[in-house]
């Protein structure tokens, strides 16, 4: 009885695009479902029809907060799911499409949140689980879901600012879900772009800054120099050198930093001889 | 004490020189290749010292000359003289060990159990079904509540028909009649104490393993180890650890292999963590060190990063663990650590690793996968490798791929680098540093740059773009300014003209970075220093004998003072004495 309601919610979460408060009241009363069936959380006896319905919940919900972007309900998703994705196959069919999916998204919300730590173990996570299926690790990369946030780290990392921004432009992006992060990600690459900058070129005309950052407009330029304190004199930007950023920030203080740290250390290294002779 | 490792063990140890991972199964050791020589070690080290505890001990009278020459030297014995039959020579052996358990249970000395442990790797090449099968049999009386105990082992031997007491198994007829008399008589002196109990039990499980019977030595270890658990005797600690090693080392070899999430090392994660969680209790130091590593190996192999990283937060590792299971838990915190891209910390950790592995070719496995992940963490961080590691002979075949890996990072050749990874892929992906690897690209590319910046005063975008194989002129160009950025380079960009001037390269004494170098290796210094001030040993009440040795010196000090001021010793006979000097 219960398995069937759960059925007929599921195929409403997957059919309409319902609001979030909709999906989430929907998926409330699955999970409940889901408690009454026994099934929340995988056990040995639960039948596998009932595991498949309960890991589409989750990946349901999973979805739906990501597009509501409530990163700590999908967050809280993700690790639901982890216990029905190592049952065995023969418990449980995989698959691999939704699964990839939700990884993706997963391993990209935490690229955009800058948890790097969490990001490679994930990652090494899916090598090894790929190794155990026999591949060679192309098919990571080559999936659409999971090669996407992999490129995109491995772009942020050397620097190829430009890769990302046509990744997340020209329908690069896998599906709607991952669109939702695009926002955080050009905020990231535009402000690392900015502080590169500011070390790498004396100056810029207004125009190439625009392409820069990919801005919309020149208007859109000068407000961002403001915000970072830069000079705009006769169409370019002036910034500021970094020698004027160290005195203004702790010029004198360095200064004096060393030679304490000089006294310090000689004053560490006389103690710790004396207590050798 | 290493140096008295009986002459046999590097032989046996020589075939997993060459050997890779694969051949490792065939020992007791553990698959992956560090572990499997570690653990050699571990055994290896074998000091069987010529035990003098066999006289005085409650081992069978009759052999007791034989068990001493066994233990004096089990090699000679064996080739020189004929007259002892090896069975018997390895029952004896087996029997010996009995001895030293029984001397750790009333002395409450764990030496005397870590002594009968280290002598299993010297026994193990000699054991067979039977001879276990005889020794159980005599060892344990028919009558008595530990019976059960011994048909359990017999079981897993496969020798179930052998009945205990007096009659050894059928095939030993030869020597059947004295080892019926001893059967005899310990039974009658007393009931077998739990630890040759579980030290039979480890035999058994060595066998099984090296018999590949890893189904039933899983079946059998799993049931000893609730036996295990079920004791509560400090003399059992050192004896538990092993059986948990050899309990982990069967879950692994059981299919589905580990990478998989159902393979049984998953399963006994519960036993495991409850047996860390009492020895926690017990201030159990053996088994709280091995379960810790086990744990953590097991971890790794599927990839629960995660849990591997909480389990070292929320455990303390016993300061005063051997030194083997620190190397391996160092390792396994190192790789952990060099995951969760703290490379610092990684490389902190694999580097002592690599120096507590032992230096014995034993442990050369060991040695090369921390070696291996070392170096990969050391160009993650952007150093390159001292050239020396590579020319040590034990390691330059193992470390080549890695070789052609640096001297790609080094020049800042991105293709060099990429074909590299392409022609040893397999290579890395087997010592699991494949994924480590790939993040090395952008070191590459910053070391690339570097490098122009260093040629060239000035160069076309264009150029770093062609010479390092990058996509496009922006991406160039944003890929230099965060190389600026991030001090690889000092250098600016001219963007309309589109090249990059690099700066006058400073001097670098005028910076503070000589002053940290000097800092650096002064604190190096140190710190060796402390520790080999900690690490000194010093015999209890020595300080009194050289207490009294100093006050008797100074009392015939005075003495001679005195006959010089009374003018009994001739000055001049001493001014004599001393030129001679």
């Amino acid at each position: 009885m219960a398995d069937r309601q759960l059925t007929q919610i599921l195929s409403q979460l997957k059919s309409s695009s319902l609001s979030y408060a909709d999906a989430s009241s929907l998926l409330s009363k699955a999970k409940l479902l889901l408690l009454q069936l026994n099934a929340l959380t995988p056990s040995e006896t639960t039948p596998t029809p009932l595991l498949l319905l309960a890991r589409e919940t989750y990946e349901q919900g999973a979805l739906a907060s990501i597009r509501a972007k409530n990163p700590d309900a999908f967050t809280r998703y993700v690790s639901q799911l982890t216990g029905f994705y190592e049952l065995p196959a023969s418990v449980l069919p995989p698959n691999a499409g939704e699964r990839n999916k939700v990884t993706g998204l997963y391993l990209l919300l935490l690229l955009t949140q800058g948890r790097y730590a969490e990001f490679h173990s994930e990652l090494e996570a899916l090598t090894t689980r790929d190794a155990a299926a026999g591949g060679n690790g192309a098919s990571i990369e080559g999936d659409r879901y999971l090669g996407y946030p992999i490129r995109l780290e491995r772009w942020l990392m050397e620097g190829s600012y430009d890769r990302v921004w046509k990744a997340m432009k020209k329908g690069e992006v896998p599906c709607e879900e991952y669109g939702v992060f695009s926002e955080i990600l050009t905020f990231q690459i535009r402000s690392e772009i900015a502080s590169s900058s500011e070390r790498a070129y004396p100056s810029l005309p207004l125009s190439s800054t625009k392409s820069l950052l990919f801005l919309e407009s020149e208007g859109a330029v000068v407000e961002f120099a403001r915000s970072r304190n830069w000079t705009v004199k006769d169409g370019r930007i002036i910034f500021p050198t970094a020698a004027e950023v160290a005195a203004g920030v702790d010029g004198g203080e360095q200064e004096k930093e060393v030679s304490q740290m000089i006294i310090e250390n000689a004053l560490g290294y006389a103690r710790e001889l004396e207590t050798i002779v | 004490m290493p140096g008295k490792t009986p002459d046999k063990e590097p032989v046996e140890n020589g075939g997993y020189r060459g050997g890779k991972d694969i051949d490792m199964k065939d020992s007791d050791l553990k698959p992956k290749g560090q572990k499997s020589a570690k653990e050699g070690d571990d055994e290896m080290t074998v000091v069987v010292p010529p035990s003098k505890a066999t006289k005085q001990s409650s081992a069978p009278p009759p052999n007791d000359a034989d068990g001493d020459v066994a233990m004096d030297d089990p090699s000679k014995a064996e080739d020189g003289e004929v007259k002892v039959d090896p069975i018997v020579q390895t029952i004896n052996d087996i029997k010996s060990n009995f001895a030293l358990l029984d001397r750790a249970v009333a002395l409450f000395d764990a030496r005397f159990t870590l002594r009968a442990l280290r002598s299993i790797s010297s026994i193990r090449k000699r054991l067979t079904p039977d001879i276990l099968a005889q020794v159980i049999s005599e060892t344990f009386p028919s009558s008595s509540s530990s019976s059960q105990i011994a048909k359990q082992l017999l079981l897993a031997i496969g020798r179930p028909g052998v009945s205990l007491g007096r009659q050894p198994g059928p095939e030993m007829e030869v020597d059947s009649e004295p080892k019926a008399k001893n059967g005899a008589a310990k039974k009658e002196i007393k009931e077998v104490i739990p630890e040759i109990d579980i030290f039979l039990a480890i035999l058994t499980q060595v066998l099984l393993h090296d018999s590949k019977q890893f189904q039933l030595g899983f079946e059998f270890s799993r049931y000893l180890v609730a036996r295990v658990q079920s004791l509560n005797r400090r003399t059992l600690d050192s004896l538990s650890a092993k059986v948990y090693f050899y309990y982990s080392l069967f879950a692994e070899q059981i299919g589905p292999l580990p990478p998989s999430p159902q393979s049984p090392i998953v399963s006994i994660r519960p036993t495991l963590l409850a047996a860390l969680r009492t020895a926690v209790l017990r201030k159990d130091i053996d088994t709280q060190s091995s379960v810790i590593v086990l744990l953590l190996r097991s971890y790794l192999l599927t990839s629960h990063i995660a849990q591997a990283d909480l389990l070292v937060s929320h455990t303390q590792f016993p300061e005063n663990a051997a030194n083997n299971q620190v190397a391996r838990f160092l390792y396994y915190l190192g790789r952990t650590r060099a995951i969760q891209l703290r490379y610092t910390e990684a490389h902190e950790h694999l580097t002592a690793a690599t120096r507590k592995a032992p230096s014995s070719a034993c442990a050369l496995g060991f040695s090369q996968t921390a070696t291996k992940l070392l170096l990969v963490v050391e160009l993650l961080m952007g150093d390159i490798p001292d050239r020396a590691t590579f020319r040590q002979p034990t390691m330059e075949a193992a470390l080549h791929p890695y070789f052609l890996l640096v001297q790609a990072v080094r020049v800042g050749n991105l293709e060099d680098f990429e074909i590299t990874i392409a022609d040893h892929a397999d290579t890395f992906r087997r010592d699991g540093t494949y994924s480590l690897i790939l993040r090395l690209r952008q070191n590459v590319i910053k070391t690339g740059i570097r490098m122009m910046s260093l040629s060239y005063s000035r160069i076309s975008l264009r150029d770093i773009c062609i010479r390092l194989h990058l996509g496009s002129e922006e991406s160039a160009e944003y890929i230099v300014a965060k190389a600026i950025r991030d001090g690889v380079i000092e250098a600016t960009l001219d963007r309309e003209r589109g090249f990059m001037k690099s700066k006058e390269v400073g001097d670098v004494y005028a910076t503070r970075e000589p002053g940290e170098a000097f800092h650096d290796r002064i604190r190096a210094c140190l710190a060796l220093h402390d520790e080999s001030v900690k690490a000194m040993r010093f015999p209890m009440n020595q300080h009194r004998l050289e207490l009294k040795n100093a006050q008797e010196a100074r009392e015939r000090e005075r003495e001679m003072a005195k006959e010089i001021q009374d003018g009994d010793l001739d000055e001049d006979d001493l001014g004599g004495e001393f030129e001679g000097m």
